[in-house]
């Protein structure tokens, strides 16, 4: 999720702490805290697979680009910056298959894409 | 607790209403929602011609960085244009674009008291009875939009006038400028977007136009019978083809996973009533390009709306929604248009 969970929840965890305080306008408070729920519950709802879904799209995305997928440090930053370096190389190779008119390279592309929203939806999603 | 912008809103106003006295500014609170101003509604009270006043109004105020950079002056001068024509809109008062009296630029307008804006709202199942009535004004105004004369506005002063073959292209330059610029990470899918969009380009617009910019379910305040009382967020305004405006209302993120464009009424309807109102055509092919492109156009917005709290020009947690929220949602809106899910 961008911005990255651990920055957003220092925010949130400060702008609590402010609407904690008096004299905050009543209707800046509720709004800060109806927005601060949602963003909580989305992230609760990725906390748990977060790893997981990294580990799983950076050895589809290695596989496909003929790569290695790095997992010696499992932080979920470090996944995630892994998940963009191949996902830079998965433009590239699309790139280079369209030029191509590789079919068969060209579905597996899209294939992984697709597979790759599904990893990522959350269940308010509006599509 | 009187709000700290509440004498400063006073002092401002006092000036503008020379003959006025006693000139009083209460109940001013920030308004939920808004990513690219703080809009916040106020009661102005004063005595003018021996006679006491009342006005609810708004004052729309730049943050300290916004979701979308827009100047301020467009958004005065489109919803002026606009007033007391078949588009209905608020009126504006005051345009302020120095830092000086509130800290950011801004202008004040009459508020449109009393009617509800929210999606949350108008598909709770209160309003399911008037739904086709907002749907046909929904999109009878975006023809009534498409149908003005910029001109006969005068709004070619503010606005830059592309020719009708460049404005597919102004926009997806200027969108991809915007991805370029704040990406945080490697957008491929919205990358293929824009690849086919630069290989199968739209034939000219019909007209130049004016475009809202961000006409979407939402963005207009309605009423109980289903009437739409006043169009809002015009800062992404500009002049430009008719079908982006279509297009950004048919993009799926806005059906609200109701399987309706803009969660009201099934694509060909709108399309209907939009061709009624304008007098113009919604080429098939054409609008599926404009559709194409304000799924890239919203990506935009959300990338650079992580960027912005990213960057720390803005810790508001809007900013935080709208990417966590839309991001994924735009992609699979994307792979939705070009027929890949």
């Amino acid at each position: 999720m961008t911005p990255q969970v651990p920055s957003v929840l220092v925010e949130l965890a400060g702008l609590m702490g402010r609407n904690a305080e008096p004299g905050v306008p009543d209707g800046e408070r509720a709004n800060a805290l109806r927005l601060s729920a949602g963003l909580l519950g989305m992230a609760a709802e990725r906390w748990d697979s977060a790893a997981d879904n990294l580990v799983r799209e950076n050895r589809a995305l290695a596989a496909l680009l003929d790569d290695t997928a790095a997992e010696d440090d499992l932080r979920v930053s470090v996944l995630g910056a892994e998940n963009a370096r191949l996902r830079a190389r998965l433009i590239a190779a699309h790139i280079a298959a369209e030029q191509a008119g590789d079919a068969q390279r060209l579905d597996a592309i899209w294939a992984e894409l697709v597979a790759s929203t599904e990893r990522r939806k959350i269940s308010t999603a509006p599509v | 607790m009187a709000h700290p912008l509440e004498p400063r809103v006073a002092n401002y106003i006092a000036a503008k209403l020379p003959d006025a006295s006693d000139v009083a500014v209460d109940g001013l609170e920030r308004i939920s929602g808004g990513a690219s101003r703080e809009t916040y509604r106020f009661r102005l009270t004063y005595r003018q011609g021996g006679q006491d006043h009342a006005r609810k109004l708004i004052l729309r105020r730049d943050p300290p960085a916004s979701l979308i950079d827009t100047e301020r002056r467009v958004e005065f001068e489109a919803y002026r244009a606009f007033h007391g024509s078949a588009v209905p809109v608020p009126k504006m008062l005051w345009l302020e674009e120095q830092d000086a009296a509130l800290d950011h630029p801004f202008f004040i307008a009459e508020e449109l008291s009393g009617f509800q804006a929210a999606p949350t709202t108008l598909f709770a199942g209160g309003y399911d009875a008037v739904l086709p009535n907002v749907a046909e004004r929904k999109w009878t105004i975006l023809g009534e939009i498409a149908r003005a004369d910029p001109v006969a506005l005068g709004l070619d002063k503010w606005l830059e006038t592309p020719a009708a073959d460049r404005c597919w292209r102004r926009e997806l330059d200027h969108w991809e400028h915007i991805l370029d610029t704040d990406e945080a990470e490697p957008q491929p899918i919205t990358r293929a977007a824009i690849r086919w969009l630069r290989a199968n380009p739209p034939p000219p617009a019909q007209k130049v136009a004016v475009v809202h910019g961000d006409y979407r379910t939402g963005n207009f305040l309605y009423d109980p019978a289903g009437e739409i009382r006043g169009v809002l967020d015009w800062e992404m305004a500009h002049l430009g083809d008719p079908l982006e405006d279509l297009g950004w209302s048919f993009n799926p993120v806005w059906e609200f996973g109701r399987g309706l464009a803009g969660g009201l009424a099934p694509q060909a309807e709108a399309i209907d009533t939009w061709e009624r109102a304008s007098g113009l055509v919604a080429d098939a092919q054409a609008l599926h390009w404009w559709i194409l492109f304000n799924c890239v156009k919203g990506q935009g917005i959300w990338v650079g709306s992580a960027r912005t709290f990213i960057d720390g020009g803005n810790r508001d947690p809007i900013m935080v929604y709208s990417a966590w929220w839309l991001l994924n949602a735009q992609e699979r809106a994307m792979l939705k248009v070009m027929g890949k899910l």
